[in-house]
């Protein structure tokens, strides 16, 4: 098999507890591999560990023991970690805080060029014009303030921010669940397209199962700071071997598992 | 025959806007009965909220509702302050969608229910107390007795939910609205509070309003189904009848762009292009018109459509719909 793109071993991640509290562990001996090219899911609910896991995977966050590894070597200086930085991008959930309120789109779009140094500043406006148009929104938007724009609008921007360095892995943080439907549609069919165009690796970390399903081609389902359940999307949604992952898919509502008894 | 709880007729809720009224929420019109469900869907904007927020008198002060809202046959459409206090969370109740806001963080649970049952009924303080124990009981939250010294902020978001369900049933109300009162919560904890609210309507006889922007979760709720776009209801009928059968473009949309525990890449989902249009920009005509594939030209525009009957109890406000029923359907 080959090298994944990205690895975190063993993670194990403890918050100290307030005051002579107990302390709290996020993460117990966590390892997650991301290989080139697919769309890893996890799932689970609030408290199981999935943002905590990923933003070490970054280096937002800084692991209590474990490692991560970055094409097979592990990531340890500041160097290494900028490095990895520039190839792995990160979206946040909250595209109304995620973005800077008194900076244009377009500067907001230019900055990553320029605090990495990618190309001379007059390449910069072309560059952020590209972008704008591969997810859909018209150039008149780099001049445009982030309250001017509509909730897709902003998570798109967010998006196109992650894509400006031209990144190989793209970590997702619950990026679809505070739009409406038929706004995450379009969100959710651009990032498939944006996926196949640019090769990408995903991450996706949603606690909505039928969005997962959907975009995911492996899913790995957390529970109070564990892995439960990993595999084949199909797998672990049509044939689940874990009890919490079962109950997980119960808990989902389905149009289609009716109709509701009226003795409920 | 039995005489509704609530009768809701062309109801607006409107703002004073820099060329005229401008109405968030535009023609809506059902009628509940004693024990009877109904869930409103919608996006963001659609107006579930704010018509929500009317049945109740708490629309911001700068709304006017028009149209006819009458509750057993008492018409609440000017009612005063004084005229709402015995109706409102004694009669009707409702739970938020964010408990954490809707709880006093400085007061304990039991005084904060406490307070609400004498709010309502004079009575001595041990029975309120004890009505209190009874509500948190009814609402599932374990160990009620000692939950009463508890905060909200010593509760999971779960159970301040309940806590929250069990203030509204607290005075004993016929009728609940759920404003979107599961949509922050966990899936799992999600699942145990519908199934909750489902319970307590049938032991309680009391009549539910459930609003969502989830169709699957508007199933498990069941009964009546009002689909909202733009401030104006758009389908309305049986959930699952509208479900196995949608008839208006909005409704169809919806459903294509919502994914399924079965749907995968390989059947990509069809979202509706464009954004919901802003409030009062709708103006005449079919307010769903500038997205809609199949508008009628020279119609959609103009007019705004009225109802056509899809099925027995299933009616829909569509002009492509009415001019060429099924067969015209995105």
């Amino acid at each position: 098999m080959s090298t994944p793109i990205i690895e975190a071993s063993a993670i194990t991640k403890t918050f100290p507890g307030r005051r002579g509290g107990q302390p709290f562990h996020a993460l117990r001996n966590v390892s997650s591999k991301l290989f080139e090219g697919e769309i890893l899911g996890l799932v689970g609910e609030s408290g199981s560990g999935k943002t905590t896991l990923s933003r070490i995977m970054i280096g937002i966050e800084t692991a209590t023991t474990g490692e991560v590894s970055f094409q097979g070597r592990p990531v340890q200086s500041r160097a290494d970690w900028k490095a990895l930085r520039r190839d792995v991008q990160y979206v946040f959930q909250d595209p109304f805080t995620a973005l800077c309120p008194t900076m244009r789109i377009g500067a907001a779009l230019a900055e990553p060029l320029a605090i990495h140094r990618l190309c001379p500043a007059s390449e910069r406006p072309e560059r952020v014009a590209r972008m704008l148009e591969m997810i859909g929104l018209g150039p008149e938007m780099a001049r445009r303030l982030p309250a001017q724009l509509s909730g897709g609008q902003r998570q798109r921007v967010s998006l196109a921010r992650a894509l400006m360095l031209e990144p190989r892995v793209l970590i997702c943080d619950e990026i679809v669940s505070g739009l409406d439907v038929s706004v995450q549609a379009q969100v959710l069919a651009l990032l498939v397209e944006l996926q196949r165009k640019l090769g990408l690796s995903l991450i996706f970390i949603s606690h909505d199962l039928r969005v997962i399903r959907y975009l995911c081609d492996r899913v790995q389902v957390m529970l109070l700071g564990q892995i439960v359940e990993e595999g084949p999307a199909a797998q672990v949604f049509d044939a689940p071997e874990n009890d919490y992952t079962r109950a997980l898919l119960a808990a989902i509502p389905d149009r289609d598992r009716l109709p509701v008894s009226e003795s409920a | 025959m039995t005489t509704p709880l609530l009768t809701v007729q062309d109801l607006a809720v409107s703002f004073p806007g820099q060329s005229g009224p401008v109405r968030a929420v535009d023609g809506a019109s059902f009628e509940l009965n004693p024990g009877g469900r109904l869930v409103i869907a919608g996006e963001s904007g659609s107006g579930k909220s704010l018509l929500c927020r009317s049945l109740l008198g708490i629309q911001p002060e700068t709304a006017t509702v028009s149209g006819k809202l009458e509750w057993k046959g008492q018409s609440l459409v000017s009612l005063s302050r004084d005229q709402w206090r015995p109706l409102r969370g004694a009669s009707i109740a409702m739970i938020f969608q964010d408990p954490t806001a809707a709880l006093n963080p400085l007061l304990s649970v039991g005084r904060q229910i406490i307070d609400a049952i004498r709010a309502h009924r004079r009575c001595p303080r041990d029975e309120a107390r004890a009505r209190a124990v009874e509500v948190l009981g009814m609402a599932g939250l374990p160990d009620p007795e000692h939950r009463l010294t508890n905060y909200p902020s010593e509760l999971s978001g779960g159970m301040r939910q309940r806590v929250a369900i069990a203030l509204a049933l607290s005075a004993g109300p016929e009728l609940i609205i759920a404003d979107e009162a599961t949509t922050n919560l966990d899936v799992s904890i999600q699942a145990q509070i519908v199934k909750l609210l489902r319970r307590l309507r049938l032991d309680l006889e009391v009549a539910l309003i459930f609003v969502t922007h989830d169709l699957d979760l508007a199933a498990e709720v069941g009964g009546d189904l009002m689909v909202m776009y733009a401030g104006q209801p758009v389908e309305m009928g049986d959930v699952q009848a509208v479900l196995a059968d949608p008839c208006h473009p909005y409704t169809r949309g919806l459903l294509r762009s919502a994914p399924t525990l079965r749907t995968t890449r390989e059947v990509p989902l069809q979202p509706i292009p464009g954004q919901a249009p802003k409030p009062g920009s709708v103006g005449a005509g079919a307010p769903f018109r500038d997205r809609c594939p199949v508008a009628v030209e020279g119609v959609c525009a103009l007019q705004r459509p009225g109802w056509s009957q899809a099925a027995p109890g299933h009616r829909v406000a569509c002009h492509r719909f009415e001019k060429d029923g099924r067969a015209g359907l995105p």
